[in-house]
């Protein structure tokens, strides 16, 4: 028998919430089935069995959240799911054995039987039920409705069952700690004046704002959430502006696309500007690493990672080795990602391991914006739009096509006159196109 | 409010009732000349004379079997079987008649007879002469069981045993017909079957039994509330079918935890039964697992002092009722 836990499906998966599953109870089980799928902070995977056998048991109902490492399923070999105790016609098998078995094994019960028939039951196989957390029924419903992970309590019923009490506990203890939200509703629900104060009661559902409309975040937006404002809480931020002459970049995509031949997948500018940061990244070891406790984390690989607005969230694919890799595979794989994107079906090790980022709103006419860094990287270049612009060359007035880039650098790794000449490369790649394809 | 003891409220119960009725009649080995083996029916031979109260022969299908014919035809027996454990003898007129006779004739044929059978061990009566049925009848559907552990509420379930058209299996416990308690005066009113009895209020652990178990039970919250601080809820179900479930799942949903007294052996028992009843219909109220204080799993044996260590004492329960509460005291 082996039990499915939840999968480690990311690096930054805490836990995962069961989409639906794909097989049923009873269903044969071969490694590489995929049997269930599962919404990650990144993304929605369908997840393969390892193990081959029946599926005996679904412990995770679809819309479940739970922690990594909980169990979801069992699965068993088909005989073992026949055998299973629970199946037997009567239970007369299962009672605490009576008194009498003992007396014949030559053991005579020193106390009264009856105190045998309250002493000897109780999980009999704990350890056969692996994970499994366990708690008496009313401690889980309290869990559920209260929202306590029973995984992080210490249960001090007989074999360490969490029992009604500790789940009290933790809701009590929860309530003193997080004051804000806990006593925040309690207030809201006893004292008529808080309340009033506080939080506009049901029947007075229109504000000062217009009603109300209250949306819960889906996972990947929760991890929005969290990651940026971590980023902007711990990461201090500066940021360096620069106008960078696409001119030649302009001309040469032009000259790119009408080589082109049917089919063929034309780099964008973006594209260019993910290939200069690439080779850029690799002469500044700094920027392609990361302050990580009370130290520097120096990568080998580019990995750039390309913001897409999709999903209602954002999410960053990553192209791998974007130094080695020339324009077109760039552009390739960019477009690859960003319509898996798209569909949902891209996965968590397409969206993990980037060492910088490009985020790009050119396409909205934004002419220069300031990203977040999504940390623990050491920057973000954000890149706006390209806009003829008359400029003085050479004492003359001309007209260019300049683009605004905003480059967010992590003081802790990335300092000023580092982070200067770093974007001063991108620039001088940008400007000189040529370079993109050495 | 008059003190009797429970063989006086039983005895005052038919009295009563065959005053009120001239179709109810008694029958039984020793009930008229010797006026009862265990005593409860003295003096309703004097009353109420041979044609009413009737001694038979040793032969216990025939008695129940001739209640059965009698019920059908319009008369309102009150069967006395010495003791619970001949009733085995009369098991064929018992669940295949008198139970099942008003399912097989659509209702046209009713059976309303009472079956009393004293039973219970504690007597050094051994293997055969202690033995407690509950949970055997329990299991026969048409069958009322009743099962009472005070004299007044012996009285009242009486009464309503006798008045009800069902065949209604009476089981008294030995033990029990010397205790006094109070009991209204005159013509008590019926009891109501199907209606539990709440003995003593408490949060922390229900506590049920039945018959000299609900008496265990009470002994036992007094030793939970006096030495552990432990506020039990003591229930007496009064009738095992109809049962009061509703009374006993509205304490376990308040308390989470639950132990169930009974004399009869394990396997099977009353006590199985309501753990699993508690189990589908409160399950998200427990805290603990149902704990059931039971009779031995052996035949009762002779030697007193085997014979108490086959049955169930206040200090099992106080055991029992402390193992659900583990962890959480």
């Amino acid at each position: 028998m082996a039990e499915i836990v939840m999968p480690r499906l990311s690096d930054s998966m805490e836990e995962g919430t069961i989409i639906s599953w794909m097989k049923s109870v009873g269903d044969e089980i071969a490694v590489g089935d995929e049997i269930v799928e599962i919404e990650t902070d990144k993304a929605n995977m369908a997840y393969e069995a390892d193990v081959a056998g029946t599926l005996t048991e679904i412990l995770a109902q679809e819309g479940e959240t739970l922690p990594i490492g909980s169990p979801i399923a069992v699965i068993g070999d088909p005989a073992e799911g026949q055998d299973a105790p629970s199946a037997g016609p009567v239970g007369a098998g299962d009672p605490p054995p009576p008194p009498v078995a003992k007396a014949s094994s030559g053991e005579v019960p020193p106390t009264p039987p009856p105190a045998g028939e309250s002493a000897a039951p109780d999980d009999e196989a704990p350890s056969q039920q692996g994970e499994r957390i366990k708690a008496s029924p009313v401690a889980r419903r309290l869990a559920e409705e209260n929202d306590v992970d029973l995984s992080a309590l210490a249960g001090s019923g007989p074999r360490g069952r969490i029992v009604k009490k500790d789940v009290k506990k933790a809701i009590k203890a929860a309530g003193e700690s997080t004051p804000t939200q806990q006593e925040g509703v309690d207030a809201a629900a006893a004292g008529p004046s808080l309340a009033e104060a506080a939080a506009p009661s049901a029947e007075a559902p229109e504000t000062a704002k217009g009603t109300v409309t209250v949306e819960e975040l889906s996972k990947l937006q929760q991890v929005v959430a969290r990651r940026m404002s971590e980023s902007k809480a711990t990461a201090p931020h500066f940021y360096l502006q620069a106008e960078i002459d696409m001119s030649a970049a302009v001309e040469g995509r032009g000259q790119l696309k009408q080589l082109a031949g049917e089919g063929d997948v034309v780099p964008s500018f973006n594209d260019m500007v993910v290939k200069a940061c690439a080779l850029a990244l690799k002469e500044f070891p700094r920027a392609n690493g990361s302050y990580k406790d009370g130290r520097f984390e120096l990568y080998s690989r580019v990995n750039v990672g390309v913001a897409v607005a999709a999903q209602d969230a954002l999410v960053v694919p990553t192209v791998f080795d974007a130094d080695k890799k020339g324009l077109r595979q760039i552009a390739t794989e960019t477009r690859e990602l960003a319509s898996r994107v798209r569909e949902g079906s891209i996965t968590p090790p397409e969206l993990s391991g980037g060492t910088f980022t490009v985020s790009n709103l050119g396409m909205y006419g934004v002419s220069n914006f300031s990203a977040v860094i999504n940390t623990p990287q050491a920057g973000i270049l954000a890149v706006g739009a390209i806009t003829e612009t008359p400029v003085v060359r050479n004492g003359e007035i001309t007209t260019a096509h300049l683009m605004g880039v905003t480059l967010a650098c992590d003081h802790r790794i990335l300092y000023g006159a580092d982070g200067a000449q770093f974007l001063a490369r991108i620039k001088a790649l940008l400007e000189e196109p040529i370079s993109l394809a050495l | 409010m008059a003190e009797l003891r429970m063989r006086e409220a039983l005895r005052d119960a038919m009295a009563e009732e065959m005053r009120r009725d001239e179709s109810i009649f008694v029958m039984g080995e020793d009930v008229g000349v010797f006026q009862g083996a265990f005593k409860v029916t003295e003096g309703l031979l004097d009353e109420f004379g041979e044609r009413r109260v009737r001694d038979t022969p040793i032969s216990e299908n025939t008695i129940v079997g001739a209640g059965v014919g009698a019920a059908m035809n319009g008369l309102r027996p009150i069967v006395e079987l010495m003791t619970v454990n001949f009733s085995l003898l009369a098991l064929d007129q018992i669940v295949n008649h008198a139970a099942a006779i008003p399912y097989m004739f659509n209702g046209e044929a009713k059976v309303p007879m009472v079956i009393r059978m004293p039973g219970g061990g504690g007597h050094q009566l051994g293997p055969t002469h202690s033995h407690s049925f509950e949970a055997l009848y329990l299991q026969v559907p048409g069958l009322l069981v009743a099962c009472p552990s005070t004299p007044s509420d012996a009285k009242g379930l009486l009464k309503a045993a006798i008045r009800d058209d069902n065949p209604v299996v009476f089981i008294e416990h030995e033990s029990l017909y010397g205790i006094k308690g109070e009991v209204a005066d005159g013509e008590g009113e019926p009891l109501r079957f199907g209606q539990a009895a709440v003995r003593r209020e408490g949060e922390d652990v229900t506590v049920v039994g039945i018959l000299k178990m609900a008496q265990v039970a009470e002994e036992a919250a007094q030793v939970l509330a006096d030495e552990h601080d432990v506020k039990a809820e003591v229930i007496d179900p009064r009738t095992l079918r109809p049962l009061d479930l509703d009374t006993i799942l509205d304490s376990v949903r308040k308390t989470n935890r639950a132990v169930i007294v009974e004399e009869g052996w394990p396997h099977g028992g009353v006590g199985a039964n309501l753990s699993t009843l508690i189990t589908e219909q409160a399950f998200d109220h427990l805290d603990a697992p149902v704990q059931r204080v039971t009779g031995a799993d052996v035949h009762m044996p002779y030697s007193r002092r085997l014979e108490q260590a086959a049955i169930p004492h206040s200090e099992h329960v106080v055991k029992a009722a402390l193992a659900t509460l583990e962890g959480a005291i």
